[in-house]
Parts: C-alpha cells; sequence; structure tokens
C-alpha cells in the first residue's frame, strides 16, 4: 500500500486517472481518513458512486479492497469469523483412534481430562477459524481498504458490535482473545439513510455527504466515462438529467443511469436528443411507471424551451 | 491563537444546535493542522467532514461558518465587505494633529487598518461568555479599550477643556469619529451574540417553550423545529427498543421435546419469538376553536415518528366528523390543519355523534391491536353523551386513551362530561404542554413495542 499520500490534489489526479471524477470535498474525505486513521461514513441517494469511492480509493493506495455487504439479520458468524463444525467434526471423528490410544495408558480420570484439555485448544485454533471479511481485514499482512456497505441495512446490535472496530482498529472474540489490526485499514461505511445511525458510530467517523453532480460535474465524468458520445449530445443529456432530478419523482435518476442511457444512446448511433428516441430509451433511465410517464409529459416543454434557448 | 479560535467555533456550532463532543472538536483541530488554514474553501470542507455529522446539519454549519470567520476574509489591502449593507458608514478618518500619539495613532488608521485592529481586540476577549442581548454594551466598549480607544476619550475631554480656538470643533469632529468606530465595535458583537449568547438564550426559550401551555405557543417561531426534534428524539430511542424486543429467548419446551428425535441432542433450538403485534392507532381530534392548538401538536407529533408508528388513522371533529389521514401524510403541518379547519369547523361538538360515525367509519379497524387515542376537553353542550357507543369501541379495541388539554379539575365542570367517559379509557391524561404530549407518547411506545 502507498504510505504516503502528498496532498489533495495527489488524491483528486489519482481518482480522475481512474476515471472517477470528484469534487474536491470528496478527494479531502479520502486523504483526511487516510492521514488521520478515521474511517469515513460516506452518505446520499443510491447511484452517486458510493462504492465506487471506496474502490477507486483502493486503486488509488494500491492495497486490496475487502468488502462486506450487509443486510437484516446480519451477524458477527457471518461479518467476523465462524468455526468450521463440519471440519471440527471430521477431523473427531478420524482422530477418534488416535485418541483412545492417547488415553489409554492413562489411569487417573484427572490424567485423561488434561490430555484432552491439550488436544481442546488444537480444536479452537487457526486450523479451524473461518475468517470473514473483517477479521480478514484485520490480520491482512498489508493494508487494505475495507467497504461496509450499506451499513444502514444491517441491525442495530450490528452497528454497535463495529464499534470497537471503527475506534481502535481491535475486535474481540472469546475463544482467542483480543484481535488486533496489524495494519490499520481505511474503512469506507456507505448508508442509504434508510434508518438513521447511531450518534456513537457517527462520532467515530468522518461525515461525507455526497450529492447528486452538479452539470459540469456530470459533464466531466460523461466525457470521462463514455468518452464516445458526442459533446453537443453530451451537454443535452446532461441537461435533460438535471431538469429531470428537479421534478418530484419516486426514484430521481442518479449517475449510473445516466451512465447507462449515454451508453445505449452510442450504440444507438444517436447524434442529437429527439422526442421519439428519448421516449423509447426512457426506461433506461426512469425505472419507475408513473416517473416515466411524468417524464413524457415533461418531455415537450422541455424541448420546447431548449429550442428556445 | 488558531486553537483557541477554532475552540471558540465548536462552542459557537454547539450553540446552533450541531451537537458535537470533545474527541470530535480534536479531530477537527488534528485535519485543520493538517489541510492548513491558506485555502477557505477547502478549509471549509475539512472542518464540516470531521464536526458535521448529518446532511440537516450542513446548512446550520455554513452559516455558523460565514458569521465566525468574516474578520479572517478579509485580507490586507482589501476593501471592507462591501456587500453587507447593514455595515456602519467608513469612518473618515479625523485630523490627527496635535493629539497625543496613541490617538493620533489610532485616528491615522485607514479603514483596512482599523478593521484589522478591531478583529485583533476581538481576539483577545472571549466572546462566549456573553449570554444575555444586554451584555452587549459592556462588551463593545471592553472592544473598544482593548483598540487603544481609551487615549482618544482622553484627547476628546482635553480638547472640551481646552481654550484655544478650533478645539472646541476638533472635539467635535473626534467625537463624531469615535461615534462611527463604536457603532462597528456594536456590529462585531452583535454578531458574536448571534453566534454565542444566542445558544444559551435558545436553550431558555426551547426550556420554556416545552413547558408552555399548546395556546401561547404560537408566539415562538422555532416551534415547528423543537416539535420534529422532539419527535425525533423520542422515535430514535423507541426503534432502539422495538428491533430489541423481537430478539427471541431460548424456547426450552420446544427444544427439549424436538430433541428426543436425536437421543437427547438438541440439534435443532427454538428460539421464543415474541409476536411482532402490527399497532394501529386511531387518533380523533377535537378541533374546535379551544382544543386546536393540542390537535395540531398532537398529530404532528404522531406523524413525525411514522417509522415506529406505521400504521396512524386520524379523524378531526368540530361540527362535522371527517377522516384527515391523507392530509396529514401528504401536507406540512400547518397546511394540512388549515385544510381540516374548513372542511369540519363549526360550532357545537357534539361526541355522541362523532363515536357514533366514529364506529361506523372504522368498523373492521377495531380489533384488539388498535390504540384509540381520543383527543377533546369532552365539552359536549349539553347533548347526549352517547357513551354506549365508546363502550362499545373499547370493547372490541385493545386500549382507549383519553388527552385532555384541560387541568383535571375542570374535566366535569360546565358542560364538560369526562366522567361519564372515563370508565371506558384506560387512562386519562392531561395534555396541555409539549412536556405533556411527549410524556404520554413515550408511555403510548413502550406500550404498543
Amino acid at each position: 500500500m502507498k504510505t504516503r499520500i502528498d496532498s489533495v490534489d495527489d488524491v483528486m489526479l489519482s481518482f480522475a486517472r481512474q476515471g472517477y471524477i470528484c469534487d474536491q470535498r470528496t478527494a479531502l474525505a479520502v486523504y483526511l481518513a487516510a492521514q488521520l486513521h478515521k474511517p469515513v461514513l460516506v452518505e446520499g441517494p443510491p447511484g452517486v458512486g458510493k462504492t465506487e469511492l471506496a474502490k477507486a480509493a483502493a486503486a488509488f493506495l494500491e492495497a486490496p479492497l475487502i468488502r462486506l455487504q450487509c443486510y437484516e439479520g446480519l451477524d458477527e458468524s457471518r461479518a467476523l469469523y465462524e468455526w468450521k463444525y463440519g471440519k471440527q467434526l471430521l477431523y473427531t471423528q478420524l482422530l477418534r483412534d488416535k485418541l483412545s490410544g492417547t488415553l489409554a495408558d492413562t489411569d487417573s480420570l484427572e490424567e485423561s481430562m488434561r490430555r484432552l484439555g491439550d488436544l481442546g485448544e488444537a480444536f479452537y485454533s487457526d486450523t479451524f477459524l473461518e475468517p470473514r471479511p473483517l477479521l480478514r481485514a484485520l490480520r491482512a499482512d498489508e493494508p487494505v481498504v475495507l467497504l461496509i456497505d450499506e451499513i444502514d441495512k444491517a441491525d442495530q446490535e450490528f452497528e454497535a458490535f463495529l464499534l470497537e472496530l471503527l475506534s481502535d482498529f481491535q475486535i474481540s472474540i472469546p475463544e482467542l482473545g483480543t484481535v488486533r489490526a496489524r495494519h490499520q485499514p481505511l474503512v469506507f461505511l456507505t448508508s442509504n439513510d434508510q434508518r438513521e445511525l447511531s450518534d456513537a458510530l457517527k462520532r467515530r467517523c468522518l461525515h461525507l455527504y455526497i450529492p447528486y453532480p452538479d452539470a459540469p460535474l456530470e459533464r466531466r465524468i460523461l466525457a470521462e466515462r463514455v468518452p464516445e458520445l458526442d459533446e453537443q449530445l453530451r451537454d443535452q443529456l446532461v441537461d435533460f438529467i438535471q431538469h429531470l432530478r428537479e421534478q418530484d419523482m419516486k426514484k430521481l435518476p442518479a449517475v449510473s443511469e445516466t451512465l447507462d442511457w449515454a451508453r445505449a444512446l452510442v450504440l444507438l448511433h444517436a447524434d442529437s436528443l429527439e422526442p421519439e428516441l428519448v421516449e423509447q430509451t426512457l426506461t433506461l433511465v426512469l425505472k419507475n411507471e408513473q416517473d416515466a410517464e411524468l417524464a413524457r409529459e415533461l418531455l415537450p416543454h422541455w424541448f420546447r424551451a431548449r429550442r428556445a434557448r | 491563537m488558531a486553537r483557541r479560535r477554532l475552540h471558540e467555533f465548536v462552542r459557537a456550532l454547539r450553540g446552533a444546535g450541531v451537537r458535537i463532543s470533545p474527541a470530535e472538536a480534536e479531530e477537527a483541530m488534528r485535519a485543520a493542522a493538517l489541510v492548513g488554514y491558506g485555502d477557505k474553501n477547502r478549509f471549509r470542507e475539512t472542518l464540516a467532514l470531521t464536526l458535521v455529522k448529518s446532511e440537516e446539519e450542513r446548512p446550520d454549519f455554513d452559516r455558523c461558518f460565514e458569521t465566525f470567520f468574516r474578520f479572517e476574509d478579509q485580507q490586507p489591502g482589501e476593501q471592507g465587505p462591501a456587500e453587507d449593507a447593514a455595515e456602519p458608514a467608513t469612518p473618515t478618518p479625523p485630523d490627527a494633529e496635535g493629539l497625543s500619539p496613541q490617538a493620533a495613532e489610532l485616528a491615522a488608521q485607514s479603514d483596512t487598518q482599523l478593521e484589522q485592529s478591531l478583529a485583533q481586540a476581538a481576539a483577545e476577549i472571549d466572546f462566549t461568555a456573553m449570554q444575555v442581548i444586554t451584555q452587549q454594551g459592556l462588551f463593545a466598549r471592553r472592544l473598544l479599550m482593548n483598540m487603544g480607544m481609551g487615549a482618544v476619550d482622553d484627547e476628546i475631554l482635553r480638547l472640551d477643556a481646552s481654550q484655544r480656538p478650533g478645539d472646541g470643533e476638533r472635539a467635535e469632529a473626534l467625537r463624531d469619529w469615535r461615534g462611527r468606530v463604536r457603532e462597528r465595535a456594536m456590529a462585531h458583537v452583535r454578531r458574536q451574540y448571534d453566534l454565542h449568547g444566542r445558544a444559551h438564550g435558545r436553550a431558555l426559550r426551547e426550556h420554556s417553550m416545552q413547558a408552555a401551555p399548546f395556546r401561547e405557543l404560537r408566539e415562538f417561531q422555532q416551534v415547528q423545529v423543537l416539535v420534529r426534534r422532539m419527535a425525533r428524539r423520542l422515535a430514535r430511542s423507541h426503534q432502539r427498543r422495538q428491533k430489541k424486543a423481537r430478539r427471541g429467548e431460548l424456547d426450552a419446551r420446544r427444544t427439549l421435546a424436538d430433541s428426543l428425535r436425536y437421543n437427547a441432542v438438541p440439534v435443532h433450538l427454538h428460539w421464543r419469538q415474541r409476536r411482532r403485534t402490527r399497532a394501529k392507532v386511531l387518533v380523533v381530534c377535537d378541533v374546535s376553536s379551544s382544543v386546536r392548538d393540542a390537535a395540531r401538536f398532537l398529530l404532528q407529533f404522531l406523524y413525525a415518528m411514522t417509522d415506529v408508528l406505521p400504521r396512524v388513522r386520524s379523524f378531526a371533529f368540530a361540527a362535522r366528523f371527517d377522516e384527515v389521514t391523507e392530509d396529514f401524510e401528504r401536507y406540512p403541518p400547518d397546511v394540512a390543519v388549515g385544510r381540516i379547519l374548513d372542511r369540519v369547523s363549526g360550532s357545537g361538538t357534539d361526541y355522541g355523534t362523532m363515536f357514533k360515525e366514529l364506529e361506523e367509519a372504522c368498523r373492521g379497524d377495531i380489533d384488539q391491536n388498535t390504540t384509540l387515542i381520543i383527543l377533546g376537553d369532552a365539552r359536549n353542550n349539553d347533548l347526549p353523551a352517547g357513551e354506549r357507543h365508546l363502550a362499545d369501541i373499547a370493547r372490541r379495541a385493545r386500549q382507549v386513551f383519553w388527552l385532555n388539554p384541560e387541568p383535571p379539575s375542570r374535566w366535569n365542570s360546565g358542560d364538560a362530561i369526562m366522567a361519564r367517559y372515563l370508565p371506558y379509557c384506560r387512562a386519562a391524561r392531561r395534555c396541555g404542554s409539549l412536556n405533556d404530549l411527549s410524556r404520554f407518547t413515550d408511555e403510548l411506545l413502550r406500550g404498543l413495542n
């Protein structure tokens, strides 16, 4: 992993080179997180590139990315570690003969207990430990970027469980004791604001809010990701998307939708936005029928206004 | 120096309602030191990243930041903030000739220099000690003294006393100049009061708002914000409880019975799961003029917690009775109340008829999961009480609560007939202030989850 980050501009440049265009605020967050060893809580509407940010940061720092996807009911055995029960059972079966051999020459109960006790340790050792993402991140040989995706989907208990990890980069496992991070990972948490996160969690993180991009930023993103798209068409497209975002819709189009649409237009060899074309491809941008209907109503107005300009 | 300024800024932010822990403040210092103070935008974003923990607080932060770091804005040689119309006019420096060196130095300062000495003098004063609005004069005076204006005062006195011709006019000019500088200082102190003193005042005001009778609440401007915040806080604490109650404990009986199949090895564990009842809440509000304010706050409270109370149906009645669920779901509380009043207002509340209509309107919706909340003063205008209908509803519903905005001593005075309805209510509470309301909602949620 890259250990030195010179400046915020350094981050921004590297991100741009990977095709992740961001504003200064986002680059600043990554810079501060790496320098202060603080997790970043990334919030924002879906599809603005929260997960992408973690990927870009991993590429920038030349560190592997470990991802933990959260969902309701996620618990420690899925997130942290689990014992390989099957292997343990198999081993006890296979070792049964060996076991009776070991115990054959003991004459007292205490002696057998002691020998079994020694053995017991072996069953709760690394051989039978199945590390899950969090433990993998802590025990990695090199610093990693850890992405805890959609933390708002996990239960409140899990959030509380994360606190130790986020503030001290360590986690307590009853059978093994406290596992401290060999190298402090750079942690990103993302949230779609499905429920309010606890103050304790927020306190431990830097807070970054990524809004929908404004027109210039979105144009830059499009130019970078879909360079084949004609420049004039790009302006039109961004203009239209920005217009849609001002409407009262169930699900507003995000950057990912803009990109999808742009790619589709390239495939269709379109060179300007025509009402007919928009109508046919609208479902790429708006995933809700009511929204699409509203957009169809808006279309003529928008075209008229645009022509007038 | 920078540390102290930042600490003051953190205090100002806390005053604006942003919650910041000492550890976060410390973090912000480290971050700021790392990024530097040169680029104002970057500096602001750095502080925002470390201090602001939700997007809702961002506007407060931006406002605070702009007010707080105003002086730092002005680079030497640059003109003062010309766009600010409230700024007192630039004092024209008076004739410095023949003054004492200290006073002469001050009087000779250009506008920008003056602004800077003001800023320097201000930095030495701890404005966070300012708590009430009347302290502003004192602090302005202290600020001027720090600037060395004492020397100017002495000069004015000396010129006044002097017999030389022309000294009288010069004293006048100097006094004029001093007045304008003082205005500047006052403007600065006012800004500082906005940042620091307000916080103290606001805490005090919120405290009194929570205890004030609903009727008087209309005079407070910030009440909407406060209500929303109280409701959110309550909802958050109950969200936790709700999740916790969902976890089951081991059902020993079923686990043991099941284990018999496997030679008494408990292969399958069974958990006792608390059945989550889907609580339904029906609210009926009297919106005649005497109770209207309480009704507005109760509904606002309940609808601010849709994530813990997903199913609320509300009804309003005065002259007529109507369902108002949709109004509150679709419009902000103020608009909703207006719409509702248009529909149902009038004089002569009739509780008996209301209960009858309520029973008809939600016959299918009243079962053992239903909680009915009635808000009203039970002033029935000497009409038939109709408690038979309430009895019917109470029998089928899980519980009935009655909220009365009046003190218990008046529940049965005049045409009020609380006593006729009380036997069918699980509890009747007085609900005359936000505190009462918050306490009741807390109790309600505790019982429901």
